[in-house]
């Protein structure tokens, strides 16, 4: 009964800094706290050196194998590369100037990079700042150079015209029409995570010596041999030799830095640095410090060689460090404080890098800075027992303690989880900032399992990005996929395969008139056909991405970083590679717009005859205006999300009915393309070509987000949210990838002790009706709308959006509305 | 006869619970947080921030038979309760659901498909149902057999209780109870009359004979702390002092909040605190 206002960990945090008092709340600082000052909340700059040194390289090296190609830009970007090491770092290794920075990849879309650049610094959703001088190298130097060459102007040539219209404008830079959005030219990979860990064990030096053992091992006569693996085990040895000489001038300039240095701290602190970088990545690390230097110089040229979706995974770090881990605090090498701050000091890093999307679709994709280092605790180890260890426990607290959104956590669940893990999994959420995300193994495991994997490689999976999983060393699918707007197929099924924001251009199918529909199952089969429409295209635009990726695009680092592709010779980036499982996804977007728009339909036209569909298709087109009482009768029809079997139903349908598509046709582009409900911010753009829909939503507002019920739509608290979205899954079928669900709760809801059991009560039935992933946002709504009028005081909250966590006050504000109408669950 | 149905209750027994609110109260505390418990018949409730006006709708005075509705000076819908006959015709015709029908019949069956939907939250931390009210003991034999069927889906079972009420219903209850949450409001009847409008005698005796023949039953007694009536610290000191060596008790005061205030004027009364 009572109702004191109660405030998250994070909440407390801000308001002791708005009102000036010290803040109590971390009593033990570490030196990442300072570092951290120097970073947060600066806009980024825009970093040409990647860029302009891989053009440079790339100008060298036409008509040579493409891999090589690649190993050798990286070479040249190791030698030429500005060094430096930040003041009072451990972790040192950056891929830009110092502060935040993004980094150009002009092989995606070098195109559009020229115009682009102008509109950087203004741009509502993740702008960049850019220097003038290297403004003028970008459109003097960079972009002419790729101009006929990029991925994104091969990928419009090869689109037939009706595929292209549901993917592009007609406008000069060809620019997303968030129909049947395409991602492959944004990113040249989805999420993924290396193998680490062989690294750590046999250094860069141990997989050259593998590699030199294979050339001598080729068939100096066989023109595969000499033409296909030769290129590519020279590719992987160069690799191995840039990286290691990058590491070696960092080793130099900390030995000269340490020479000048006064302060005998630091003068030691930097002898050791050079220590560390003389041995690692080279060599196998020999203590916690070096694995963890080895593994970041690793993730950092990978991100030189690569844009990553998401930014590439860190993997299961309290697994691959343990070892290391165990044996300092054994010998009494290491504390669990240092273990800590070398890790605060690694996430700080992290935070510098700001993956950079030119695109405007690609920035409102990712809104925030988006990012999904995803480090992934617990769960199983590969022989199935409880994997959680006490560096799982410091990962924890660290994220409860460092106050910064770098990196994305990742928390395995699964039926044998300790009480102990599942309460402090409960207390780190608590904190409000928005980690960790969860991920089911019960859900995912037996999927791995169906697709043929061995449990072995199951047990072992790692989070990478947003939601997905991955296998190192058996995941051979790397093409980015295409995110679908099924919101645009329902608005196309009321106007005859017309939309409102594209006029009278035909560009879904001719369904039918509004009036002609005589009941729901004729206007539901229309829906589905544009639906399957939607697919088609979807498939043949991922049909077109895999042949041209092949071609523009090659990874002779993450080849290096995988079993499978050293065993057979092949680049991580061709279509097949032997023993390998192809992972790939399309995005369901607007799940519940649909549902709810469908379900009011149904009853309100259909079932109650309240208003004929020609009604309720003036009403959408006049966005609502003068027909508000219409609109009250559809906001209250049926929706998902409140465990109503008459919503619920329908969701069902529009699953299976996606899942029999991929079923069928997954098969002919050799690879599983499966179902997933992933949005990160698309749902904003999205929401912004669909006009009014049958559900109440007004024209241009951002649609429902991931598989969670539509903004304010849940009435029934959130234990009915889980329990429709399990009723909306087709358990029997398999083309399934991961389900995102945001679910908000206030404080007082998970207040003390025995809410926080209380909170481990609901992630245990989560995890029990095999839902793939959760992330909750505990925080006061009022403190959102806070935000939102004095952003200058709040410019460190830290919100969940869709598998990441960002600054609020750094999103546009349709994005703040949204997230401030995601339904707060209160305590009853 | 039930005027709700709440799932994720976290305060009101163990664990992640369903709690099913049972209309008709004996009592009329004046503060009430749930009026549209205290009569046992169905009553219609009106929310006048979900109405549209009368510029852009009136479709419910265009139903009603009774002539019952009439428009405000700001164009709002009001019930004249006076000639309103409960026949709840307009709930079904507002488009904003302004309206609500407070009291559905429901057989034990119903209710517990209901809880049992429900069940995947109740295992972690012995959740599970519970009765509310209004009062819960006022249904006597529907009570008693709920709890029974229920105690076979082998759910967990709780009970919030004003304690007023015929002991042998009580007591065939407990049989089935594994929480009963027993409010004891004061110790002094001449106020418990005044502010509850009954005598605490009955619910003293209840809560005795309770105790005598469920030593075992986790009983969870609760004051809800009232201005005025019952928060001093003499007040409360004798509650407590009383349950000293009552067996399996445990102890919680409830402070006061307003909440009810608006669902009053939802029923067309008056909030009984502000007299
Ligand atoms: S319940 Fe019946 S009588 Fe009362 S206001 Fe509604 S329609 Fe009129
Ligand atoms: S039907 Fe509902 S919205 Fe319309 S006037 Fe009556 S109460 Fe208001």
């Amino acid at each position: 009964m009572s109702k004191e206002k109660v405030l998250s960990a994070q909440e407390k945090r801000i308001l002791f800094e708005i009102n000036g008092e010290k803040n109590t709340l971390y009593n033990k600082k570490n030196r990442a706290f300072d570092l951290l000052k120097h970073v947060q909340g600066e806009k980024p700059v825009i970093d040409i050196e990647r860029g302009l040194y891989f053009t440079r390289s790339f100008k060298t090296t036409e008509g040579q194998p493409l891999i090589l190609r690649w190993a050798k830009a990286l070479k040249y970007y190791a030698e030429h590369a500005k060094v430096y090491i930040d003041d009072n770092q451990l972790i040192i290794g950056r891929i830009g100037r110092p502060g935040r920075y993004g980094i150009l990849y002009p092989e995606l879309d070098g195109d559009i990079l020229g115009d682009a650049i102008k509109q950087l610094p203004e741009r509502e959703t993740s702008p960049f700042n850019i220097d003038p001088n290297d403004a003028k190298i970008i459109s003097e130097e960079i972009a002419p150079y790729w101009k006929g060459k990029t991925f994104h102007e091969d990928l419009i040539k090869a689109l037939t015209p009706k595929t292209a219209a549901l993917t592009y404008n007609q406008d000069k830079d060809f620019t997303s029409r968030f129909i049947v959005n395409e991602t492959a030219s944004f990113r040249s990979s989805i999420q993924w995570v290396h193998d680490y860990k062989i690294v750590l064990q046999k250094g860069f030096s141990g997989i050259r010596r593998e590699m030199e053992k294979k050339l001598n091992e080729l068939d100096e006569f066989s023109p595969v041999d000499q033409t296909e693996k030769k290129p590519f085990i020279d590719a992987v040895i160069t690799v191995c030799d840039a990286i290691v000489l990058w590491a070696h001038r960092h080793a130099k300039l900390a030995g000269q830095l340490a020479a000048k240095e006064y302060n005998t701290v630091r003068k030691a602190e930097l002898e050791k640095i050079a220590k560390i970088c003389w041995q690692v990545p080279e060599y196998p690390a020999r203590n916690f410090r070096e694995a963890v230097q080895s593994q970041w110089f690793t993730q950092m040229f990978s991100r030189v060689e690569q844009k990553t979706g998401t930014v590439i995974s860190n993997g299961r770090m309290d697994q691959y460090l343990y070892p290391f881990y165990k044996n300092d605090i054994e010998k009494s090498l290491i504390t669990d404080d240092d273990v800590q701050e070398i890790f605060d000091c690694m996430w700080v890093a992290m935070s510098q890098y700001i993956d950079l999307y030119i695109s405007s679709a690609g920035g409102a994709f990712n809104e925030g800075y988006a990012h999904w280092e995803a480090v992934t605790v617990g769960g199983q180890t590969s022989d199935g027992n409880d994997a959680v260890n006490d560096l799982t426990y410091i990962l924890l607290k660290s994220k409860r303690e460092f106050p910064l959104n770098y990196p994305d956590l990742a928390a395995r669940i699964h039926t044998r989880s300790s009480q102990r893990y599942l309460a402090e999994v409960a207390e780190t959420i608590k904190e409000g900032s928005g980690f960790p995300k969860l991920i089911n193994d019960e859900e995912v495991i037996p999927l791995l399992l169906s697709k043929g994997a061995d449990f072995e490689d199951a047990y072992d999976y790692s989070v990478s990005g947003c939601a997905e999983c991955r296998m190192p060393n058996r995941d051979t699918y790397t093409s980015p996929n295409a995110y679908i707007n099924f919101a645009a197929a329902l608005e196309m099924t009321i106007y005859n395969g017309h939309m409102l924001k594209y006029g009278d251009e035909l560009i879904g199918l001719k369904t039918g008139d509004a009036e002609t529909f005589t009941d729901f199952d004729e206007f539901f089969a229309a829906y589905l056909r544009q639906q399957k429409n939607f697919l088609k295209h979807a498939f043949i635009q991922q049909h077109e991405i895999i042949r041209l990726r092949a071609k523009h695009f090659a990874s002779p680092l993450g080849s290096a970083l995988h079993k499978l592709c050293r065993d057979t010779l092949t680049d991580l980036h061709q279509p097949h590679i032997k023993g390998g499982i192809d992972l790939g996804y399309f995005e369901f977007i607007g799940y519940a717009t649909v549902i709810d728009s469908l379900a009011a339909i149904k009853k309100i036209v259909f079932e109650e005859k309240k208003a004929t569909l020609n009604q309720v298709k003036k009403a959408m087109q006049h966005n609502f205006t003068g027909y508000e009482l219409l609109r009250q009768r559809l906001v209250n029809a049926p929706k998902y999300g409140n465990n109503d079997h008459y919503a619920d139903e329908i969701g069902r349908t529009l699953d299976r009915e996606a899942l029999l598509f991929t079923r069928q046709y997954s098969k002919e582009l050799g690879i599983n393309l499966d179902l997933r409900y992933v949005p990160f911010t698309s749902h904003v753009p999205f929401g912004k070509v669909v006009s009014a829909t049958p559900n109440g939503r007004l024209a241009w507002t951002p649609l429902s987000d991931g598989s969670s019920a539509s903004q304010g739509a849940d009435l029934y608290g959130p234990t009915a949210v889980l329990l429709s979205n399990f009723a909306t899954k087709n358990y029997q079928y398999h083309e399934r990838a991961a389900r995102l669900l945001n679910v908000k709760l206030s404080p007082a809801c998970v207040q003390g002790e025995s809410g926080t059991q209380k909170l481990v009560q609901f992630i245990e039935a989560w995890r029990d009706l095999k839902l793939w992933h959760i992330q909750f946002n505990v925080i006061n709504q009022d403190t959102l709308i806070a935000a939102q009028r004095n952003p200058e005081n709040y410019r460190n909250l830290l919100v969940r959006i869709a598998g990441y966590s960002a600054y609020f006050t750094e999103l546009s504000v349709d994005l703040q509305n949204d997230i401030i109408a995601r339904t707060q669950n209160e305590a009853i | 006869m039930v005027f709700n149905i709440q799932h994720y209750s976290l305060h009101d027994g163990p664990g992640i619970r369903t709690i099913i609110f049972f209309k008709g109260c004996p009592l009329r505390c004046r503060w009430c947080c749930n009026p549209e418990s205290q009569n046992h018949y169905p009553e219609i409730s009106y929310d006048e921030k979900r109405c549209l006006g009368n510029e852009i709708c009136s479709e419910c005075q265009k139903v009603c038979e009774n002539n019952a509705i009439m428009f405000s000076s700001e164009g709002k819908a009001i019930i004249q309760r006076d000639k309103c006959s409960n026949c709840m015709k307009c709930i079904a015709e507002c488009p904003a659901k302004a309206y609500k029908k407070e009291g559905i019949e429901y057989t034990a069956d119903e209710l517990l498909d209901i809880v049992e939907q429900d069940s995947i939250f109740y295992r972690g931390g012995n959740g599970g149902l519970t009765v509310s009210g209004g009062e819960p003991l006022i249904h006597g034999q529907f009570l008693i057999d709920l709890l029974k069927a229920a105690k076979k889906l082998r759910l967990s079972t709780a009970m919030e209780t004003c304690g007023y009420a015929d002991y042998s219903i009580l007591k065939q209850t407990a049989e089935y109870l594994d929480t009963i949450l027993f409010d004891i409001k004061s110790l002094d009847n001449f106020k418990h009359i005044i502010y509850t409008g009954k005598s605490n005698q009955v619910i003293l005796n209840n809560f005795e004979s309770l105790c005598n023949d469920f030593p075992h039953l986790h009983k969870h007694v609760r004051t809800p702390v009232i201005p005025g009536f019952n928060n001093s610290i003499e007040d409360l000191q004798k509650i407590e002092d009383y349950l000293k060596d009552k067996p399996a008790v445990t102890y919680e005061k409830l402070s006061y909040h307003r909440f009810g205030v608006g669902k009053y004027k939802t029923l067309g009364r008056k909030y009984p605190m502000d007299d």
